[in-house]
């Protein structure tokens, strides 16, 4: 279990870094360094805090953060090879716990 | 954020500092008239030194689209800045009391290509986040805009004897502004409720600025009544500074 929930939280770190590059290099950089100034949070404790996270990315983009939370989730899906469903009004965290769930059932 | 708040101030500044300037014009036509046509190639300048920056801090590599977005950027504010420095060296150095039609409207033209590509690839990134509300809030702004600006326009352009190029320009101008402000507000709506929504929104303004610029620079050249000092200069003037603050803003917010 504990190997597993190891295994989530890299792919997390993965997809959110993969995620970010739409914005280029350098604006996931920016992202990063907004996130350990103004929040305290280091890229590695994203899949611990991830509701910062996403405040962070709301505070800066707005509606726009929607697309980077979408791209993100893909990108986990993808890494785990769970299949990506796309539901309607679902929350960044409840994407994650579904993955969770389906990563779970899967093994 | 200080930084800001001090950036905010100063614009304030000069905005009233220049709207003071043009009010009593009156009082110093001279210098009104080497004013008004040196003082746009220095804050076209500033705001390619602002954008410039911008581009230093989010460039990353050639092919990377956030990287493009602002070359592109740069590029169209440098162009404006050229077409400025043009007229400035028309009106101040040769003479020419209105340089209209120019080369200078070559480098103007040309800026909103580059500009239109970066305000497009930026928005593109984010695309998935506009709603068809949005889309239609946009499209309809924009065609009102349109609409106001030719009707507007026509019987005063159309009215008078002008060559073919000056009304093409007349018309071409406040429309390009149109194009670009099409884009520009799916930005504002899409970053709003974000840190990057004040940036957007001084985007906005900016172009807005431009469109009432354009539209009373054609129409007062049309009619033979801009002379250098015109309230279209100032206008001008305040757009660039409202440009200059967006990517200052923007380079500041993220």
């Amino acid at each position: 279990m504990a190997k597993k929930r190891v295994a989530f939280k890299e792919a997390l770190i993965e997809a959110v870094d993969e995620g970010l590059l739409m914005l280029g290099e350098s604006g996931r950089d920016v992202v990063y360094f907004h996130l350990q100034h103004s929040y305290g949070l280091r890229k590695e404790s994203i899949p611990d805090n991830p509701e910062i996270f996403i405040d962070c990315l709301r505070k800066i983009f707005g509606l726009g953060a929607q697309v980077i939370e979408k791209s993100i989730v893909k990108v986990l899906c993808r890494k785990l090879e769970i299949e990506y469903v796309e539901v309607k009004n679902h929350t960044f965290a409840r994407y994650l716990n579904d993955i969770k769930s389906a990563v779970e059932v899967k093994d | 954020m200080p930084g800001l708040l001090k950036i905010y101030k100063v614009s304030l500044l000069i905005i009233v500092a220049l709207m003071l300037i043009y009010a009593f014009q009156g009082y110093y036509p001279e210098f009104i008239s080497f004013f008004s046509n040196a003082f746009p190639p220095l804050i076209a300048g500033a705001t390619v030194i602002i954008s410039g920056f911008s581009l230093g801090k989010y460039w990353h590599r050639a092919g990377e689209q956030f990287s493009i977005v602002w070359l592109c950027f740069t590029c169209g504010l440098f162009l404006w800045f050229m077409g400025e420095a043009t007229w400035a060296g028309y009106t101040l150095i040769l003479g020419v009391e209105l340089p209209y039609p120019s080369v200078a409207d070559i480098f103007w033209v040309s800026g909103y290509i580059p500009f239109l590509i970066a305000l497009l690839l930026y928005v593109k990134i984010f695309s998935p986040a506009i709603s068809w509300k949005m889309f239609l809030a946009s499209m309809l702004t924009t065609l009102g805009l349109a609409i106001f600006v030719s009707a507007a326009l026509i019987t005063p352009i159309l009215g008078v004897e002008e060559d073919v190029v000056t009304m093409a320009m007349d018309f071409a101008y406040p429309l390009l502004d149109i194009a670009l402000f099409s884009v520009a507000f799916l930005g504002l709506l899409i970053f709003w409720k974000g840190n990057l929504g004040k940036s957007w929104l001084l985007i906005n303004v900016a172009i807005l600025l431009d469109v009432c610029a354009d539209m009373l620079f054609g129409y007062a050249t049309a009619q033979g009544t801009y002379y250098s000092g015109h309230v279209a200069d100032l206008i001008f003037d305040l757009s660039y500074l409202f440009f200059l603050l967006a990517f200052y803003v923007h380079a500041k917010e993220f």
